[in-house]
């Protein structure tokens, strides 16, 4: 086992660097620089743009007129001050300043609370909740339809699987806007700008975060039921005369689960993605409403440092679910075996 | 020739609801231009911000010459939404197959050769995938639309290598695996003792063998595109809001998402019809992709 989880660390390392660096390069190449790329400031909306010996300066105290490879060396691994003293880089945590909202760094920025209020008032902890309530939906009420697409007679499992079909076919964005449209404007039950201390207001951001993964882990959920359900084993399990939920929970779920959990990978990722839209549409106080304004307006180090923290958190999901499935199934790791010899 | 069950194909309700809509919007972005009222890129002064031509008795009554009304620079909805069409469909038919090349090709050298070319690729794709994929693509647009929006259909080209860059990762993997299965084969060891020569194999055995895979993965991955170029155009970075041409240069349904949000007062059209376009397509795409599945999943079975 520390074995199988050293490995992974190191391979998440590989990929961290290998994804820091493929960000740095391609957010490098976009055209423009930050002084320039000001799209909501008043001074760029009166045309007074910086001079260049002030551009000159800022680049300096930025560190962005050094060579590309040491601006990548000095953001991971750490540099010398003017006065020769060394900090340390992404590394030791230190994600660098923030150039756009200026004296605060990034890791302030994602993970530091506002003032007398726990760590999950940051925003990476408000983002963090939103995520997890919107996953707990998903999955729950994903598996639970796809169960039901399966155990209920043909014609409602039809008309589940092309509601399903349905509902992974909407945009997040449509269906946000419509909530907004119709129960806060219309019908005002929530809020255009709701209070998010109250618990019930995240009811609604969570469900539009959720209905897109929800959907595709029910068709997955009623794919892999479909799949066991066609086993001997299972025919045998009914024909010794077990009842059929028995037969359901135990023979087919357990077997059942192993796809299904390999599935919640990709899926929470797409969450991710989701979560850049919903923050925006309800002006949520996460991080991934920062992400738009940093890359729009070039603030290199928040951009490479949301990168950080989200490929961080796919890969630790992913992790996380191949030691899940090879709980769930122990024949996952000799057939890797086989196929590493194979 | 590969059993296909056209017979249950042809009973099916699905399949013809699928095929019927993919007609119709064929049809739709083939004719556009002598389908469409009006030109889509050209605004009328006088008559901005119409609703659709059944909202009467109000200070600015619909027309019938606008059949869904016009956006905030007098341009015919209906018109821009037809064309829009054409737009999605240069996207569904370059990106994906681009895409699926990349992914087919990678994933069956990574499987076929194995050994540390294999690791190499598979360290990338996890690579690719640990990135957030919009914000990639969103990164590669920006740094490609003022290069090419003149020229290369109309900067569309970038939206293309945006999603070809990350949609090849699943397909590879998919591949990888699926080659992987049938290098166990008794029919590979028998071709390999007769020393068949790799590209042989690849071209002969697997890429036969991974067919089926990849085009499920190319009918399940339309929406997925189409979907993209809403969320791009809805957050403004689109490939239509480049730099001097402003809004007129692409006429796509992401655009109409994106002047269809400072529209929701006049007309909420603008944004509910292009929806309803990609929810037929998507929901077309993917219950054909349901159908195929649980035929390849027979044939399996047999």
């Amino acid at each position: 086992m520390t074995q199988f989880l050293l490995k992974k660390f190191l391979r998440m390392i590989t990929v961290l660097l290998g994804v820091t660096l493929i960000t740095f390069l391609l957010m490098h190449a976009i055209p423009g620089n930050p002084w320039s790329n000001y799209s909501n400031s008043p001074r760029m909306l009166l045309n007074l743009g910086i001079d260049q010996p002030l551009q000159a300066e800022l680049n300096h105290r930025f560190g962005l007129d050094l060579p590309l490879w040491h601006q990548y060396t000095r953001y991971v691994v750490g540099d010398f001050n003017e006065d020769g003293s060394f900090f340390c880089g992404a590394v030791c945590g230190n994600l660098g300043p923030s150039i756009q909202q200026r004296g605060r760094s990034v890791q302030d920025i994602l993970f530091a609370p506002p003032e007398e209020k726990t760590f999950w008032e940051s925003r990476f902890g408000y983002s963090m909740r939103l995520v997890l309530l919107g996953s707990l939906i998903a999955t729950g009420f994903g598996i639970l339809l796809g169960i039901l697409s399966v155990t209920r007679p043909k014609s409602t499992g039809t008309r589940i699987s092309v509601g399903l079909a349905a509902l992974i076919s909407i945009p997040n964005f449509v269906l946000g806007l419509l909530t907004i449209i119709v129960l806060a404007s219309g019908l005002k039950i929530m809020k255009v700008l709701p209070d998010w201390e109250y618990p019930s207001s995240w009811i609604v951001p969570a469900l539009v975060l959720a209905v897109m993964p929800m959907a595709g882990i029910a068709r997955v959920t009623h794919a892999s039921l479909l799949n066991i359900m066609n086993e001997d084993y299972i025919r045998t399990a009914r024909a010794k005369g077990l009842g059929r939920t028995r037969v359901m929970l135990v023979h087919v779920m357990r077997n059942a689960l192993v796809p299904i959990i390999t599935f919640l990978g990709p899926t929470l990722m797409e969450m991710f993605t989701g979560l850049l839209i919903v923050e925006n549409l309800y002006s949520f106080p996460g991080f991934g409403r920062e992400y738009w304004s940093a890359v729009l307006s070039l603030d290199y180090p928040l951009i490479l440092g949301l990168t950080l923290i989200y490929a961080t958190g796919i890969m630790l999901v992913n992790v996380l679910i191949e030691i899940l499935s090879e709980i769930l199934d122990p024949r996952i790791r000799s057939v890797k075996l086989q196929g590493v010899q194979g | 020739m590969i059993f296909f069950p056209w017979r249950r194909a042809l009973r099916s309700t699905t399949v013809w609801f699928s095929l019927l809509v993919m007609l119709t919007f064929g049809l739709l972005a083939w004719l556009a231009p002598s389908i469409a009222p009006h030109d889509p890129y050209e605004g009328s002064f006088t008559q901005t911000r119409l609703p659709s031509m059944w909202v009467q008795g109000i200070s600015k009554p619909g027309m019938p010459e606008y059949p869904l009304g016009t956006d905030s620079f007098g341009r015919d909805i209906f018109s821009r939404l037809i064309h829009g069409t054409r737009t999605a469909f240069f996207l569904v038919l370059t990106a994906v197959p681009l895409a699926a090349l990349i992914g087919t090709l990678l994933g069956l050298i990574a499987g076929h050769a194995g050994g540390r070319l294999d690791a190499w690729i598979m360290l990338l794709t996890d690579m690719v995938s640990a990135l957030p994929g919009i914000m990639f693509v969103v990164i590669i647009v920006l740094i490609f639309r003022n290069l090419l929006t003149p020229t290369w259909f109309n900067g569309l080209i970038t939206l293309v290598v945006g999603f070809a860059a990350i949609g090849w990762v699943s397909l590879a993997r998919l591949i990888r695996i699926n080659v992987l299965q049938i290098k166990s084969k008794s029919f590979m060891e028998a071709s390999v003792a007769l020393g068949a020569a790799p590209w042989r194999i690849i071209t002969r055995h697997l890429l036969p063998n991974v067919f089926h895979v990849m085009m499920i993965w190319i009918i399940n991955n339309i929406p997925a595109v189409i979907l993209l170029e809403a969320v791009l155009g809805y957050i403004g970075v689109d490939i239509t809001r480049a730099s001097d041409g402003g809004e007129f240069t692409v006429v796509s349904w992401g655009g109409m998402f994106f002047s269809g949000r400072s529209a929701l007062s006049f007309n909420p059209l603008i944004l509910i019809i292009p929806s309803l376009c990609i929810l037929l397509i998507s929901m077309s795409f993917i219950l054909l992709g349901d159908f195929l599945n649980s035929v390849t999943r027979q044939e399996y079975e047999r």
